[in-house]
């Protein structure tokens, strides 16, 4: 039909930057802002919080802070977080220097590990160091107490220090690929100069190698900070069976009291609301360091390789550490649970204990439960990502190439998701689901509110990573297309798509990967239906069963394997620097 | 075959309905019409002003080049006319219909245009053959082209770039030029109504250049496409236009055949642009006749100059060596030879006329005894403009337009 589209100016202006684009890019950060919104709300009530009824007082916030256990729980976490920074930051870094700064032979291996570092579940190595090291149970303890006829096992990994440890190892991986990046960045004329001017070798990394990468290293350790301060799965794991508690768990405890108690709700915002608070500031904190350290940036051109160190013979040394963090992260604690999967009660692996091996542990297990947890997991692990690559491609596009004003408030949105942690957006879903949305969407109880929370948490890094490939992609092969007659749909789907398939396909496994082994948010919004796998695990554990918990990560392994293969089939060109 | 050669016009389907009486009725012959066209980009220091109230008409079938140097807004004019940047106000008319209006408001958007478009990066889409990248828009574009008709358009395209024996091979292996012809085969493949060409030779190397500006040039002619073709290189203007405008700073300066440009500009801004100009402050002293610091020259004077300061200039290769017997003659000055370059073709020398340093291009070796010259002017190549353009406000608009070129 021959039709001059005759329009109002302001909606001419309004197409060029779809509605239907912008609202589905808008959608998940005004979800964001009714969490926050409702969590501070309600951190504000008591009594019948969420209704009218509710009173409006300080009482929430005096309560946490003048209750000597809060005390002694953020204590714990203070410790917690600083004992995993370092141990991530120990392991990690001089790994990242080894593989980028010397000629330690095997570097795709170490890549390769510590990918592997990077999707291998925390529950696992949580689970394995309980088998280790518990004070009682521990294997490690129980020998050590027969060979030297010990009262006690000598080691406790129930202890603030101890589960900061397990966590620092499941971080180490991050810190390598967050420092390995800034070591090969890193000019190596800066280090040439100091050397040509007559430094030694000592005397360079300590005034220019160490300086450059300060900023990098600090960038990293405050990352790390935010990570471990709501760190759920770990202290789950190991301190809510030994009443050793967490913000984290301290949260959760208040959400969903034991012994039958009352979930005091707006105890639970308040803390949510102090935790948003921190979250936020160690946020800022981190992008001034980052800003900061972009003033070293020196521009490198392609061909530089920096000069590397000689290891000689210390490689052997060097793949030593490097052995040891994998046996210890992964290898050790993943044998210790197919071994107790397959035991009928926990005992040290002995000749003895390899006669009773039997497959009682999965003929216990509630198949009815575990058939429910791997429907929802499926589903969710279909749809989060196709959901969050969908937003998060829509959200590109806008920052990437729009030239409306809204793209800084899509940066800045996009970015939200990154500053709050899990568990917050856990608490926040749980209270919008219980108290704000009954009236219109029944989604307490339901698979679709973690669904949303784990859209709306994988955001964050799939728009930067799309970002970052969708400003490699010309503009012009998109404008070629429009001039050619190609629709906008059309254009995204037989350009854009294609270009992007590399990313898209690495981002749709990671967040698949990510969804499937994810504890936190399913833990405060499970229900006897929505229940998923990882949940399915937990709630053995948590109730001592830990045997059949032992099963069904067994059974979990099996089905992430193929996933964890297909990763590496498409997306092990990029690393994806984000647990 | 035929389908190329046809002369592009509208489709059919587009001369029924309501749209004829309008193009009737504001029949001039142009294929583009623009009329007040203005758009400005809003950036962190406040607005930018890319096009300032702009007319222009490309007639059918004209091979309509725009220069101006990178910032001149160029570029988004041709990117408002595609249909890629939204004008702020002002009017848009291809063959006679409205496809951008801000009264009554219209918009056409770029796919529903039938443009073909050549970008400066070519925009050859790496994950499609050769084959593909022509096929594409005429699979899935705006005009519904029959199935059975796409290989055999593609193929003609393609032949026409000579580029029918590549057609498989992925987009990413092909050279520059042949990437640049895939570009071209694939703009030209939808029989579009007007070929817009964005720098199209700007990534080439300079021997390829000058073939293929010849080459586009006729192919443009036998296909009988109206082509608006942006770039910032005056030779290249020359040798391809039928019609030049040149813009600075969001304005047409003035717009015409290459030879009216080069040796009739109507400011100095456009003389300087189309090459090196002698220029000297004059003072009207007669009705022919200015007086400079290097002698009184005779002129031809065209139009009011406002006063009787005015700036008077002339090209390297309107200066003539002339023997010294004609020393008495108008026009005619004596000169010291400072320094001359040979370039092959002609000799580039630098001279001083009474501490005036002037430049100029000849074939015969400017030696002489004494290293002393006579040169002369014929007065028709002197060009003569009101001295409100003062000599500053020109030198910093050719430096501006000098920077913008590197």
């Amino acid at each position: 039909m021959e039709a001059v589209l005759r329009m109002p100016r302001q909606f001419a202006i309004r197409l060029r930057t779809s509605p239907l684009l912008l609202s589905l890019a808008l959608a998940p950060m005004l979800v964001i802002l009714v969490m926050v919104v409702a969590l501070v709300w309600i951190s504000f009530q008591t009594g019948v919080v969420g209704t009218p009824k509710a009173t409006y007082t300080l009482k929430n916030y005096t309560d946490i802070l003048g209750d000597p256990f809060v005390l002694k729980v953020v204590w714990n976490t203070l410790i917690f977080t600083l004992a995993t920074t370092f141990t991530a930051l120990a392991l990690g870094l001089p790994i990242a220097w080894l593989t980028e700064r010397t000629t330690l032979p095997g570097k795709g291996l170490v890549y390769t590990i510590m990918t592997l570092g990077l999707l291998i579940p925390g529950i696992y190595t949580a689970m394995g160091w309980t088998f280790i090291a518990h004070v009682r149970i521990g294997f490690l303890n129980r020998w050590l107490m027969d060979v030297f006829a010990l009262e006690q096992g000598p080691i406790n990994i129930a202890t603030p220090v101890g589960m900061g440890l397990v966590q620092g190892l499941n971080l180490t991986a991050l810190a390598f690929i967050l420092t390995a990046q800034m070591f090969r960045a890193m000019n190596p004329s800066l280090e040439e100069a100091a050397k040509i001017h007559g430094m030694s070798f000592v005397g360079t990394v300590r005034r220019i190698t160490l300086p450059l990468a300060f900023p990098a290293i600090l960038a990293a350790m405050i990352y790390m900070l935010t990570i471990g301060l709501a760190t759920f799965d770990v202290p789950a794991i190991i301190g809510l069976g030994n009443r050793i508690y967490m913000l984290s768990t301290y949260v959760y405890l208040k959400a969903n009291p034991p012994d039958s108690g009352l979930p005091q709700h707006g105890v639970t915002a308040a803390l949510g609301t102090v935790m948003i608070l921190l979250a936020l500031l160690l946020t800022w904190w981190y992008s001034q360091v980052l800003r900061q350290g972009h003033r070293y940036e020196v521009v490198t051109g392609k061909g530089y390789r920096p000069a590397l160190l000689d290891l000689g013979r210390w490689s052997v040394l060097a793949w030593g550490l490097i052995a040891l963090y994998f046996l210890a992260t992964k290898l050790i604690p993943l044998l210790l649970i197919a071994y107790a999967a397959f035991t009928p009660y926990l005992a040290p692996p002995s000749w003895e204990m390899l006669g009773k091996l039997s497959l009682a542990g999965f003929y216990n297990l509630n198949w009815d439960l575990f058939w429910r947890g791997l429907y929802n997991t499926v589903l969710l692990v279909i749809t989060v990502p196709l959901i969050t690559l969908l937003l998060a491609f829509s959200i590109s596009w806008l920052i990437v190439r729009s030239r409306s004003r809204m793209r800084y408030v899509l940066e800045f949105g996009a970015f939200l998701p990154h500053a709050l942690p899990e568990v917050i957006m856990a608490i926040g879903a749980l209270l919008l689901a219980l108290f704000v949305l009954p009236k219109f969407i029944p989604l307490y109880g339901s698979v679709w509110l973690i669904a949303i929370v784990y859209v709306i948490s994988r955001l964050a890094f799939a728009t930067r990573a799309l970002n970052s490939s969708l400003l490699q992609i010309h503009k012009e092969l998109e404008e070629a297309a429009y001039t050619a007659g190609l629709s906008p749909v059309r254009t995204s789907w037989r350009i854009l798509v294609p270009l992007l398939r590399p990313t898209l396909m690495s981002v749709w496994i990671w967040s698949a990967i990510l969804v499937y082994r994810e504890l936190t948010v399913a833990v405060f919004l499970i229900s006897q239906e929505s229940v998923t796998l990882p949940a399915v695990i937990w709630s053995y554990w948590f109730s001592g069963a830990i045997n059949e918990a032992a099963a069904v990560t067994l059974l979990m392994t099996v089905v992430l394997t193929p996933l964890i293969l297909v990763f590496w089939w498409f997306g092990r060109r990029q690393l994806m620097p984000e647990s | 075959m035929p389908w190329l050669l046809r002369p592009c016009r509208f489709p059919k389907r587009r001369c029924i309905g309501g749209s004829l009486v309008l193009s009737s009725a504001n029949a001039v012959g142009a294929m583009i019409s623009i009329r007040k066209l203005c758009k400005a980009f809003s950036v962190t220091e406040g607005q930018i002003a890319a096009l300032k109230s702009l007319d222009l008409d490309v007639a059918e079938g004209e091979f309509f080049v725009i220069v101006g140097a990178s910032g001149s807004g160029k570029t988004t004019l041709l990117r408002c006319v595609a249909g890629l940047e939204s004008p702020d106000s002002g009017e848009i008319r291809i063959a006679g219909r409205a496809v951008y209006s801000d009264n009554p408001p219209t918009w056409i958007a770029p796919q529903e245009r039938n443009f073909g478009m050549v970008f400066q990066s070519y925009a050859v889409w790496p994950h499609l053959t050769v084959f593909e990248n022509v096929a594409l828009p005429l699979r899935e574009g705006a005009q519904k082209i029959p199935r059975t008709e796409v290989s055999s358009r593609v193929r003609e395209a393609l032949r026409m770039v000579q580029l029918d024996e590549q057609k498989d091979r992925s987009a990413t292996l092909l050279s520059g030029g042949q990437q640049q012809r895939v570009a071209l085969a694939r703009a030209i493949a939808v029989n579009p109504r007007v070929l817009l060409m964005d720098e199209p030779l700007s990534n080439l190397d300079a021997r390829l250049r000058e073939e293929v500006r010849g080459k586009i040039r006729d192919l443009a002619k036998q296909l009988g496409a109206t082509v608006l073709y942006v770039t910032h290189d005056q030779i290249e203007a020359m040798a391809m236009a039928d019609k030049i405008a040149i813009m600075s700073f969001g304005r047409l300066l003035q717009y015409g055949d290459p030879m009216e440009l080069y040796r009739r500009p109507n400011c100095s801004e456009v003389a300087d642009f189309f090459g090196s100009v002698n220029w000297l402050d004059g003072r009207l002293a007669g009705a022919k006749i200015v007086e400079t610091k290097i002698g009184k020259l005779e002129v031809c004077l065209r139009g009011d100059l406002g006063g009787p300061e005015v700036l008077v200039g002339f090209r390297p290769e309107c200066l003539q060596i002339v023997d010294g017997s004609n020393a008495c003659r108008q026009n005619a000055f004596g000169a010291v030879l400072r320094s001359s370059t040979f370039l092959g073709d002609q000799f580039v020398y630098e001279a001083f006329v009474n501490d005036l340093l002037v430049t100029g291009k000849s074939r015969l070796i400017p030696v002489c005894e004494d290293r002393r010259l006579q040169l002369y002017v014929d007065p028709a190549e002197i060009m003569v403009f009101p001295h409100s353009e003062s000599k500053d406000r020109i030198l910093m608009g050719t430096a501006s337009l000098k920077k913008g070129l590197e």
